[in-house]
């Protein structure tokens, strides 16, 4: 008895304590959504301050005059592209990987692991992209985030495909199915969760990235979401209710695909990295 | 046996292969080379110099500083965020009524770019800003400071944002490892009579080894990546007091001296593979033995 009351305390102090610590979280991004709809000299404070009156007409002055149209069709073309490349190509090549024990296999494996910890090398890749013709250009930046994502997606894919039994492949054979049919028939259904955890890690890390556009987006018309907000601030520096719609403008998408997508990022994690 | 192996037919593995090839893997070599010229954008010609850029970088106080911020960078990162991360994720995983409320917080602002927590943070982190202003009110006067204008401080100061965005990320996984470890192992370390911090170190710990093991490469590689936040939130400033190697790389990039811009890329290459290859081993032999 007396060791359960304890323990039930503990958990109160605990529970109480952290409760407390999430107002560290919470308080932030309260003060940036509160701020979004309030006018430029309200928001000042950045303080909790409920806005005196709600300025919804901040998000359609920041669609319009940020250009931001045209920038989420970039960002949704941009990541949901990369994303769908990156999901077909990486997942095939891992089921093979998977399925074939050879050296040559364990050193293409390798070859694609080392991409997790190796840093891109920004300018060659601009001379290659240029050497190509296609430098500014959208579809530079959709192939050089599939790429930057392979090593972790394949990461992902092998570990979980090396769990489908090989029987199963072995029986579809012998009925006479490619290899082809036997990877979309047979590994694809199986390997949906994966490809749902994927699809949301590499949707998200795109979704949010500025390094690439930065450098590859020479041109305003390309311009991601990041990209136009990063400029929206420099030129709107003192309008920050503004600034703070656009950014919960940008998050919104990552915010509901988060909503939807939560448990295939833990178990997606748990199955990649936790058990390898 | 040997048929069964052909039937999985390597062309299966080009389309990633080649993507990953050119875009990634060729410029990474290329860089190795070009680290050695003085490749310039308004030159078409480029000379061999040897070890020029690299003595170049050494020498020079910025690209020192950079170094070192990137250094301090890292170092902080890994630590606060694996430290905080797992004291949530073991916090978060006794049985609270509000467990589940908590991680979605404390996991929130990792699916946020760097992007907008670096601009929601550049305003309230001013001298005048939110944070001094509730320090002074909880009569911390001593602790208010010019958070990013202060040149010894400013790195610090951007790596705590950097902890308060992801520590929740690594939480998710340490709480993806906990729960992966048998109940079973606890209930015998009770019957024995072990204290809850014995069981911590001799059960919670070494189970969570590859946890941890993600985790501190994860934060590490990331650490040293450093860009986004610092590009946001000061540019590197003031003066040149948070440059990164990051931002050097685009300040070279832009200043055109694109040889020197490689270097220092291959540098921060060579780093984080030296660093980083002990714990793939280690990642990889885990995978083996299983």
């Amino acid at each position: 008895m007396g060791y359960t009351r304890k323990l039930a305390i503990r958990n109160y102090v605990v529970e109480g304590f952290l409760l407390l610590a999430s107002l560290l979280i919470l308080l932030p991004l309260v003060i940036l959504i509160l701020g979004s709809f309030k006018t430029s000299a309200e928001v000042l404070s950045f303080s909790l301050s409920l806005p005196d009156k709600w300025q919804f007409s901040n998000y359609v002055r920041v669609f319009q005059e940020g250009g931001l149209s045209r920038a989420f069709l970039n960002s949704i073309w941009i990541t949901g592209i990369s994303s769908i490349i990156n999901i077909v190509a990486s997942s095939a090549a891992s089921f093979i990987l998977a399925r074939r024990d050879t050296k040559v296999s364990n050193t293409i494996y390798m070859y694609f692991f080392m991409g997790l910890i190796a840093p891109m090398s920004i300018i060659t890749t601009i001379r290659v992209v240029q050497g190509l013709g296609f430098y500014g250009s959208i579809s530079s930046v959709i192939l050089i985030y599939a790429a930057l994502n392979t090593a972790f997606s394949v990461f992902l894919y092998s570990g979980f495909i090396k769990t489908i039994p090989k029987a199963l492949d072995e029986v579809a054979f012998l009925e006479g199915a490619s290899v082809f049919g036997v990877f979309f028939r047979i590994v694809t259904p199986l390997i949906l969760p994966v490809n749902a955890t994927v699809a949301i890690m590499v949707f998200m890390s795109v979704w949010n990235d500025i390094t690439i556009p930065v450098y590859f987006l020479t041109n305003s018309s390309t311009w991601t979401m990041p990209l136009s907000i990063y400029n929206f601030y420099g030129k709107y520096s003192r309008d920050w209710n503004l600034i703070f719609a656009n950014l919960v403008l940008t998050s919104l998408p990552v915010f509901i695909l988060y909503l939807f997508g939560q448990k295939y990022i833990v178990s997606g994690l748990t199955a990649g990295a936790v058990k390898g | 046996m040997k048929r069964a192996k052909n039937l999985y037919s390597y062309y299966m593995v080009f389309p990633a292969l080649l993507i990953y090839s050119v875009f990634f893997v060729i410029p990474a070599i290329a860089a190795f080379y070009y680290s050695f010229t003085d490749w310039r954008l308004d030159r078409m010609d480029l000379k061999f110099i040897g070890w020029d850029n690299f003595e170049k970088i050494f020498s020079d106080k910025t690209l020192i500083l950079a170094l070192k911020n990137t250094a301090i960078f890292a170092v902080v990162t890994v630590a606060g965020k694996n430290i905080i991360g797992l004291l949530l994720a073991v916090a978060l995983n006794m049985r609270l009524k509000t467990k589940n409320l908590l991680r979605a917080i404390f996991y929130s602002p990792s699916i946020l770019s760097i992007l907008v927590i670096s601009i929601l943070f550049t305003p309230m982190l001013r001298t005048e800003g939110t944070i001094n202003r509730v320090l002074e009110a909880v009569g911390l006067h001593s602790l208010s400071q010019a958070w990013l204008t202060n040149p010894s401080l400013v790195i610090w100061t951007i790596a705590i944002v950097s902890i308060w965005q992801s520590a929740g990320f690594q939480m998710a996984i340490y709480l993806a490892g906990l729960q992966s470890i048998s109940q079973e192992y606890y209930e015998a370390a009770k019957i024995d009579g072990a204290s809850s911090w014995k069981s911590f170190f001799k059960i919670t710990l070494p189970l969570l080894l590859p946890a941890i093991n993600i985790n501190l490469m994860l934060t590490l590689i990331g650490g040293l990546k450093v860009f986004s936040e610092v590009y946001v939130m000061t540019g590197g400033g003031p003066g040149n007091a948070s440059q990164v190697v990051g931002t050097i790389i685009l300040r070279s990039f832009g200043e055109g001296n694109w040889g020197l811009g490689t270097a220092v890329n291959t540098l921060l290459f060579v780093v984080v593979t030296i660093i980083a290859i002990p714990l793939l081993v280690f990642m990889r032999r885990k995978e083996v033995t299983e």
